[in-house]
């Protein structure tokens, strides 16, 4: 589903250049789920912002679908975004001024779904998430978790294709943090959402299939869990994190 | 050792005033720029008050001063209000930033200095600057009156000392007063409640959700019926339809963030149509701590465009009745039973050399056929004239040719009409024949220049019959008259002089003589013109400005939550196009809402205004339709560069670059 192809970024002038992702490659298969972990600086939100086309990459090719995102116009990127990509962000990214119902809804909306369908297309997916009883509320009036959830069908309920998470748990407890994540492991599985996400919390990514490491902007090492449980999975994690060398103070 | 602490104290509190003053200016420029312009109206009108030059244009410009002085009241008043409101709000906006000074040591007594200093420094530099802009606005002002007078301009360069200093004790009762409101708030604040007055909600006048609803609901009744009642025309029903229509303001205006949401509520797919969910929302979340704001600024306009609808009707009532009657250098007419003309004659013979004149009787038809037809199909009103009034042929040629109006010809058999352009089409279509002694006429041309028709005794109310010189023989005379083409215009002193001689001879029991003299005429249009419309115009850009920059400043005071919104929708896939749509969209009707209201008062008031004057003053350029048009003109000219201004900063601090 996602190719993403040697890509490189560099940031700054000619005389200060920064390279944040240096010859990235890696795949992501439909229906997976995939964690990107490094340390601060270690070029994981670059990388997302890349894929999510909120950003451009210096060298390299990023393909969804088989569309090369580069090769995209202003309007077909847009396009392109509320079409395939749905986004989770750790502040929530909800708008204060429209309920939850709505916040949902905006999505369908931009992507000029009939509006007679929304509120019931809005509703199916507020059922699946668990949020059937907070639609009318605003975002100021729900819990964080809830708040993650109602994120979650947004990027979702349009039928996008690439559910891309920043840090979603960052803001959360320990317990809603669980939820969430059980939530997006059943939006993995049982409602084939192709997720990926980038998070430095060894706890989160051991909910994903794949953890990809990143090390000053390259791909340092993958973790497979197979048919490993989910504990066993973290652990393995958290020894590939120390073998990364000094981001043990970032795990929980 | 302490004296050098202070000292040092002082130094960074003026440098950290300076700073907040520069950033003030900066962030709210719109703002800024309003205090300028504040400072250049008052500068400016104030140096009308101080002008030797203008008050001795004529006598009745002496009172120019006082209706001046007047209106300064009013605009120093709102004026107070604007910069009292922008204070506090700036205040209420950089809590957090007052809130770390307090929390690093400084005291709130110093905190309270501190910004006072800032904004001594703001409204400094802002009365200065207005100043400046004001002498060169005195300029076009004292231009447009000499041009009224019909005196030559020369630009002059002046300073006036008195009215500059007017202004300044202006402008300090405007800041003194914002500051003090300040000044108590800040030495009374909490730490916790600057560093934390993000967290507090805002009010909302109204709580309950279900009691909005109904009001909103009744509004809308109450602004279709004001609406209906203010259109019927009626002085009563008009007053009512204008209390409707306040109530409706402030109901609207309070209840629309309940009454909106659930109207959409009830309709989602028209909810989640378009753009209309983010549009609605986003307004009502702005209306909902708005309202009574809202409604206040909605009053200001409709002030604003009667102020300026008045200003336009009082110069088109002062210009049309004075056009009409200032066909002639000079005009005496005398009733004929009670006086001649010989005392007007032999002063006008001993020190006003004429060109050309007429000494003419009006007669009366002994019938009212033109005055009944006249009543039965269109406005007319004669309260002197029961029969129609008739002119002899030969001096209706005289006092054409004295008019320098070109030649009329009168064919056998024909009579001639001459009446006000309000009357031209009825008396096209008049076709009765008139029977005088053995002559019977047919209606000919129908001739509509300026002939002194209108409110006093003269060529006839609003219309004239001209008939052959042996038809009118054996007629009853209704007054004589006498017209003249002088030399140069008749001075003040000789019109003076000749009411002189009217207040001698007259008998103030009986009808009065009519002495008008051009001259004389104009330089009262120019003052009653400058006398009323200036003092009105004044107020009206006052109130605009003042309106249109409370809306601009919250619009633009809420740039980050814009930002952060239209940067998630970009996120989400909205591309710029549809941004820069559902901004202006937002923009249309944030800026439409307290507009509307204002047009449906103002619109009918202006119109009712317009009728007030006796029929056939009000047309041309002051035709009600010229006096809506001009006065929507100027409204939406000043109230459009607010929202150019407030879009164009806007659209450029929140949409995201392209791609």
């Amino acid at each position: 589903m996602l190719q993403v192809q040697n890509i490189e970024k560099y940031y700054g002038n000619k005389n200060n250049i920064t390279k944040a992702l240096d010859r990235v490659s890696f795949d992501v298969a439909a229906g997976e789920f995939l964690a990107i972990m490094g340390a601060s600086g270690s070029g994981k939100t670059t990388l997302l912002n890349c894929i999510s086309t909120i950003d451009t990459v210096s060298a390299g090719r990023i393909l969804l679908d088989g569309i090369c995102v580069e090769d995209l116009s202003d309007a077909e990127l847009a396009k392109f975004r509320r079409e395939k990509l749905g986004f989770v962000f750790q502040d929530y990214n909800l708008l204060d001024t429209l309920t939850i119902e709505e916040n949902i809804g905006l999505a369908l909306s931009l992507n000029h779904t009939d509006p007679k369908t929304v509120q019931e297309q809005v509703r199916e997916k507020a059922r699946q998430l668990g949020i059937v009883e907070v639609l009318e509320k605003f975002p100021y009036q729900v819990s964080g978790g809830q708040k993650q959830r109602a994120a979650c069908a947004r990027a979702m309920v349009a039928g996008q294709s690439l559910l891309l998470a920043d840090e979603p748990t960052g803001a959360l407890d320990s317990r809603s943090s669980k939820n969430l994540l059980e939530i997006m492991e059943l939006m993995n599985r049982d409602l084939k959402a192709t997720i990926l996400m980038v998070t430095h919390d060894a706890y989160s990514a051991s909910y994903a299939g794949r953890v990809l490491f990143l090390k000053d902007g390259r791909v340092f090492n993958e973790l497979l869990r197979r048919d490993r449980n989910r504990p066993v999975f973290y652990h393995e994690i958290l020894d590939v994190l120390a073998a990364l060398g000094g981001d043990v103070s970032d795990v929980i | 050792m302490c004296l050098l602490r202070w000292g040092v104290m002082s130094v960074t509190l003026f440098k950290l005033s300076l700073r907040g003053a520069g950033r003030q200016a900066k962030d709210y420029l719109v703002y800024f720029v309003t205090v300028v312009m504040a400072a250049a109206l008052l500068y400016s009108f104030n140096s009308l008050v101080f002008s030797r030059e203008i008050s001795v244009l004529s006598q009745s410009m002496e009172m120019l001063p006082v209706m001046i002085l007047l209106a300064d009241l009013v605009v120093v008043g709102v004026f107070g209000w604007l910069v009292a409101y922008a204070t506090r709000f700036m205040l209420l906006r950089r809590s957090r930033e007052l809130g770390t000074y307090l929390l690093i040591g400084l005291e709130n007594r110093q905190m309270a200095r501190l910004f006072f200093l800032e904004n001594l420094a703001v409204g400094s530099f802002a009365l200065g600057l207005g100043t400046v802009l004001g002498i060169l606005l005195y300029q076009v002002f004292r231009a447009v009156i000499l041009a009224l007078f019909g005196m030559p301009y020369h630009f002059s360069f002046g300073f006036s000392l008195p009215a500059a200093g007017l202004t300044a004790v202006s402008f300090a009762l405007i800041y003194l007063h914002a500051l003090r409101r300040s000044r108590r708030y800040i030495r009374r604040v909490k730490i916790h409640d600057l560093i934390y007055s993000d967290r507090h909600n805002e009010n909302a006048a109204i709580h309950t959700g279900k009691w909005r609803r109904r009001i909103f609901s009744a509004s809308l009744v109450l602004g279709a019926a004001g609406t209906l009642l203010l259109m019927a025309g009626d002085a009563l029903l008009g007053i009512i339809g204008a209390a409707c229509v306040l109530l409706f303001l402030f109901g609207f205006f309070l209840s629309f963030s309940s009454g909106v949401p659930a109207y959409f509520d009830r309709r989602p797919a028209l909810k989640y149509g378009g753009q209309n969910l983010l549009i609605f929302r986003t307004l009502t979340a702005k209306l909902s701590t708005m309202g009574v704001l809202m409604a206040v600024i909605s009053t200001i306009f409709t002030a604003t465009l009667i102020s300026e609808g008045t200003g336009l009707v009082f110069r088109g009532l002062f210009q049309g009745r004075a056009a009409e009657i200032s066909c002639f250098d000079l005009y005496i007419s005398v009733a004929e039973e009670w006086r001649n003309h010989d005392a007007y004659l032999d002063f006008i013979e001993e020190n006003i050399p004429v060109e050309k004149s007429v000494l003419y009787p009006v007669y009366v038809s002994g019938s009212s056929q033109v005055v009944d037809y006249l009543t039965s199909c269109t406005v007319y009103y004669s309260l002197d004239f029961d029969q129609d009034p008739i002119l002899r042929y030969s001096d209706y040629a005289a006092l054409r040719s004295i008019a320098g109006y070109r030649t009329a010809e009168l064919e056998p058999g024909q009579y001639l009409i001459h009446c006000m352009t309000y009357l031209e089409n009825p008396m096209k279509q008049y076709t009765g024949l008139l029977t005088l002694g053995d002559f019977t006429l047919a209606p000919g041309t129908v001739y509509t220049e300026h002939f002194h028709q209108n409110y006093i005794e003269a060529n006839g109310r609003g219309y004239i019959l001209v008939v052959p010189d042996e038809a009118a023989k054996g007629l009853a005379v209704h007054h004589k008259a006498y017209a003249a083409k002088t030399v140069q215009p008749v001075s003040p002193e000789q019109y003076a002089a000749l009411e002189n001689l009217h207040n001698g001879i007259a008998d103030w029991t009986e009808p009065q003589d009519s002495i008008t003299a051009k001259a004389n005429e104009e330089a009262a249009v120019a003052s009653q013109t400058a006398l009323f419309v200036f003092p009105l115009y004044y107020l009206a850009l006052a109130l605009t400005m003042t309106a249109a920059t409370i809306l601009t400043i919250q619009q633009l005071s809420e740039s980050e939550q814009y930002k952060r919104q239209f940067r998630l929708l970009h996120k989400l896939g909205m591309d710029r196009r549809e941004m820069c749509r559902a901004l202006r969209v937002q923009f249309t009707f944030y800026y439409a809402m307290p507009a509307v209201p204002s047009l449906l008062i103002g619109v009918p008031f202006i119109l009712n205004l317009c009728k007030a004057p006796e029929p056939g003053v009000m047309v041309g350029s002051s035709s009600p339709a010229a006096i809506i048009g001009a006065a929507l003109g100027i409204f939406f000219l000043i109230y459009g560069i607010y929202i150019t201004l407030a879009y164009t900063g806007l659209k450029r601090n929140v949409l995201p670059e392209a791609d």
